[in-house]
């Protein structure tokens, strides 16, 4: 590639937001109640790990009339609004199962070859392609200030066995754990002082210029190698610029300013309080059309986090490989999971405390909860437990369980995940999996 | 469905072989200095983006800032050969560069508000002294980016200040420090001299001055060197080695030594180490900090004396405070801080008995005689043991919590599944057994008096065990473990693996270093310089696949 890395930074700018009109929208599933609200439709991801426990989790009944046992439990206040999706195998390839699971899992793609040499498996790398985010932030994040957000609560070191959201093959995306961090950068527009504002984005843009300059100067210089390096640096900085493009976000009647929060802190104990202020920032900034795409990331693939307030000292990781026939161990990984389900519920509700039109937010949103594996003692990821919540805008009917037999890629939920945005692509990840998007969903 | 049956309890490997993916061989062949002579093909040199550890201290040390600035950067990628700075698994997002515009605004803000700071970069006040700009910019460059700038650069950031600085110099000023701190230049280091020629050939001076001081001492090149370079004294050996000898002299080289060691023993991971505290009374929040300063006091110490490799693995000397001293049941100190102490010889042997070395390589509530022999294994021996397929993970059994942790193992050794490979790693990890999953000595597990014997199999030093001392003895008559430190080495010092029988050559050099000098890992430090690999530079033939070199058969 002999394009100059820098050519105009405006020139690039209109490009991007010459790609805004997406004229098939209205013949695509839901479309029509989109089309008719003045509301925005938002995707929300939010991921669990170490597996579930299937019996405690795989409710019974029919599509429309079910029970949630004992870890969606926590759902039941919500169980008109979401999916619950059994008999889906998460696909992937290259890795530990952890690493493999987590690359895979947003992705549908395998890892590249790298240097995270995990166990039972040769040194793999980042995934190989976009994640399901950022497939459907590319339509839905042309115009808000953040094209997407990624959030997560302790999620550790920087590997990948601590990424499930990707740009693009090799390009993860880093999910910022702190809230402070997430406050200073998301919501710092919110009360600045306009005219100080225009000047610091001013000053901000006229710096980001000089700075890409260097990396035209740098690449002439370095081998083809070297210089893709610079050029994801390169895309990184002119999204950077994109935001400081976008008007700064009016509060209106439900965007308010939260509150400053307190900064993030690696103590164990802190996990929950943390995930809950994580939350609460990931609702303002829907709420706040900052962002229409978002992730929450609890923890890492192989967490070991301890719930102590569960009265839970073991750490996770290590408890998901006890036995099948260890009935302690299967008891406090059900209400780990538990938990989880009752974060989402909290997140479901808040989204519904907020009014749209004759609904709430959550008619407008659709939320993916997911996990790295199912099985946490074999690390299998053969009926991978699957739940979504929210309408979509219209383009998803909830209140259902399906189940699904035989081998079901999830790359077809993905797909159907993507459409249900109303984006109507016909294959998603890797494509010999994808064979095409989930039946009986939309 | 599909792929496999759920619900797989017991897997069976298909053959009780145990084969490594790690390329590296037990032993690395005998590669002396002869053998390299021909050879001066220096392998790939993939682009080096500067760390937290080395941003913090070049920031420090170029402009004054305050390290912990670096506080607002996500943390570095960490490849599993455990280092810090892996060239082929680094990543940039958004957060990143976010980070980075923070970063720089800040640094910048802080250095346009101290006048004197800012006036010792070129001898005079930007700010208020319009003429002194365009030789500021000049000398914030040649700092910055460790070479001179070229005109047109120059001319690009004179205009930055002179737009940005319209109606307030500062700001002009303090834009043009923003700029550089974020520009490939700083935060790179590209090397410009070997574009397009895949020959070796030898990196400019500027280049050998940079790779000179990330090497020895974690941050840019001080104004002595730079000027060396300048002067054209790095192109001769003397010359070299004498600015490399300047170099280990000063303290920033104990601390990057101490950051190498921390990186090579995985302890990166102690701060987030998780303890059960109803196990662990004594166990806080704190404790990972009190361990890794117990840690860094004993290798600054280290450093100052003789760096050997022995004094590493079997020194029964320690550091500990109040707070240390009551935690592994040491007399306590006379005065405040950490003071020397000397432990017992038969009990203690180096890192190896210390609390930040045992903590992370432990459960949370129990001793982990798996994850301490893979680390002798994987980071000592090189040679580390095949993992069990993936996918087929067998389900751990049910332990019965009164049994000794040797004895909740046992399966490890009478399924032949298992131990085929374990029996390369628990054994070894028996021989900690008197140390429980925080690090502190114990004379009995579970009521029963603690079995420290063990094993050492498939090595060039094989013997029966007992304890930690005997296992420090053994490693440190191997050869393997001195191939195994230079070999890491080797990766830390390039941001690689080792990947042709150029490397094998130079890891060779190394390990001789090492040798001759009684196991001295300072010499092992200095000999790096007179290396091929750090002497010459090519451009790759293709785009290098990440990790490439690094696979071994596939299970």
């Amino acid at each position: 590639m002999n394009r100059p890395l820098v050519t105009s930074r405006r020139r690039w700018l209109r490009g991007a937001l010459g790609a805004l009109p997406v004229p098939w929208l209205a013949s695509w599933p839901g479309s029509a109640a989109r089309a008719a609200t003045p509301f925005p439709t938002r995707f929300v991801v939010m991921f669990s790990p170490n597996g579930t426990i299937a019996p405690q989790w795989t409710p019974r009944g029919t599509e429309t009339d079910f029970t949630l046992p004992a870890i969606l439990a926590p759902l039941a206040p919500h169980q008109e609004d979401v999916v619950v999706i059994a008999g889906v195998d998460q696909r992937g390839a290259g890795g530990d199962g952890h690493q493999v699971g987590m690359g895979g899992m947003l992705t549908g793609q395998s890892l590249n070859t790298g240097t995270f040499a995990g166990v039972g498996a040769p040194p793999a790398g980042w995934a190989a392609g976009p994640s399901v985010d950022q497939r459907i932030a590319s339509v839905l994040g042309t115009s808000t200030p953040f094209r997407s957000l990624e959030l997560g609560v302790q999620v550790g070191a920087a590997d990948n066995w601590g990424r499930m959201c990707y740009r693009a093959s090799d390009q993860p995306l880093v999910p910022e754990d702190d809230p402070a961090k997430v406050y200073a950068h998301v919501f710092a527009d919110l009360h600045a002082d306009p005219a100080a504002l225009a000047k610091q984005r001013a000053r901000r843009q006229s710096i980001l210029d000089s700075v890409l300059e260097s990396y035209t100067r740098a690449s002439r210089r370095l081998d083809a190698a070297d210089r893709q390096r610079l050029d994801a640096h390169v895309t990184a900085v002119r999204e950077l610029e994109l935001r400081l493009t976008r008007a700064p976000v009016p509060p209106t009647d439900v965007c308010r300013d939260p509150a400053l929060p307190a900064p993030s802190s690696d103590d164990n104990d802190a996990f929950a309080q943390i995930g809950a202020t994580q939350i609460d920032l990931l609702v303002m900034a829907l709420a706040c059309d900052i962002t229409r795409v978002a992730s929450l990331q609890w923890s890492r693939s192989v967490s070991q986090t301890r719930f102590t307030w569960l009265g839970i000292p073991d750490a996770h990781h290590d408890l998901s490989h006890h036995g099948d026939d260890d009935a302690s161990a299967q008891d406090k990984l059900t209400r780990i999971n538990a938990w989880y389900a009752q974060q989402l519920a909290t997140l479901i509700a808040k989204l519904k405390a907020i009014p749209e039109g004759d609904g709430t937010m959550l008619d407008h949103t659709l939320i993916l909860w997911c996990n790295e594996l199912a099985k946490g003692n074999v690390h299998s990821r053969i009926d991978a437990p699957y739940v979504l919540a929210g309408r979509a805008g219209g383009g998803l009917r909830t209140g259902r369980f399906l189940t699904y037999d035989g081998d079901v890629p999830h790359n077809n939920l993905l797909l159907a995940l993507v459409n249900a945005m109303g984006i109507p692509d016909t294959s998603f990840g890797k494509r010999e999996w994808c064979t095409g998007p989930l039946p009986g969903l939309l | 469905m599909g792929l496999a049956p759920a619900g797989l309890a017991v897997a069976v490997m298909a053959s009780s072989g145990c084969k490594s993916h790690d390329a590296a061989p037990a032993a690395w062949p005998d590669a002396g200095a002869a053998a390299c002579a021909t050879k001066s093909d220096p392998g790939p040199a993939p682009l080096r983006r500067l760390t937290r550890f080395e941003l913090a201290r070049t920031l420090a040390d170029t402009l004054g800032a305050d390290p912990t600035v670096v506080d607002l950067l996500p943390p570095d990628e960490r490849s599993s050969d455990g280092f810090d700075n892996n060239a082929a698994a680094y990543s940039v997002s958004t957060v990143h560069v976010q980070g980075w515009l923070e970063l720089a605004e800040t640094v910048a803000g802080e250095l346009v508000a101290a006048p004197s700071r800012l006036a010792t970069l070129a001898g005079c006040d930007p700010v208020a002294d319009e003429t002194c700009r365009p030789r500021f910019v000049r000398a914030l460059g040649q700092r910055l980016f460790r070479r001179a700038l070229a005109d047109d650069e120059a001319a690009s950031y004179l205009a930055l200040a002179a737009a940005a600085g319209a109606d307030d110099p500062a700001a002009g000023t303090s834009a043009v420090i923003a700029s550089m701190l974020q520009a490939a230049d700083f935060l790179y280091r590209p090397e410009t001299g070997a574009s397009v020629d895949t020959s070796p050939q030898a990196v400019s001076d500027d280049e050998l001055a940079t790779r000179l001081s990330y090497l020895l001492v974690g941050t840019a090149p001080d104004m002595t060197l730079l000027a060396a370079a300048a002067a054209g004294q790095l192109g001769t050996d003397e010359g070299l080695l004498a600015e490399a000898d300047r170099l280990l002299a000063t303290p920033r080289a104990a601390e990057a030594f101490t950051h190498f060691i921390e990186e090579w023993w995985e302890l990166a991971d102690l701060p987030s180490a998780q303890k059960d505290t109803q196990l662990f009374r004594t166990w806080s929040s704190d404790m990972p900090a009190e361990l890794a300063g117990e840690t860094r006091a004993f290798l600054h110490d280290l450093w100052q004396s003789e760096p050997t490799l022995g004094a590493l693995l079997s020194s029964p000397r320690s550091f500990v405070d109040t707070r240390l001293a009551s935690f592994y049941g040491d007399p306590a100190p006379a005065t405040t801080g950490l003071q020397a102490v000397t432990r017992d010889p038969q009990r203690y042997a180096g890192l190896l008995t210390q609390g930040a070395f045992l903590a992370t390589h432990a459960k949370a509530n129990q001793t982990s005689p798996v994850l301490r022999g893979k680390f002798v294994r994987a980071r000592l021996l090189c040679a580390p043991p095949p993992p069990p397929p993936a996918d087929k993970v067998i389900v751990a059994p049910t332990v019965d919590p009164r049994l000794p942790t040797r004895e909740r193992f046992s399966q490890h050794a009478s399924d032949p599944f298992c131990a085929g490979c374990h029996k390369l790693m628990d054994p070894i990890g028996f021989a900690f057994e008197h140390f429980d999953a925080v690090g502190r000595w114990r004379d009995d597990d579970a009521s029963q008096p603690v079995d420290a014997r063990g094993e050492l199999s498939g090595t060039d030093v094989d013997a029966a065990i007992d304890g930690v001392p005997a296992l420090a003895t053994r490693l440190l008559a191997s050869k393997q473990v001195r191939d195994c430190v230079a070999t890491q080495w080797f990766r830390w010092a390039f941001a690689r693996r080792e990947s042709s029988a150029d490397d094998t050559c130079a890891i060779g050099q190394l390990s001789e270093a090492l040798q001759a000098s009684q196991g001295n890992l300072r010499s092992l430090i200095r000999a790096t310089v007179s290396t091929a690999t750090f002497r010459l530079h090519r451009a790759s033939e293709r785009a290098p696949v990440p990790g490439s070199g690094d696979q071994g058969g596939g299970s």
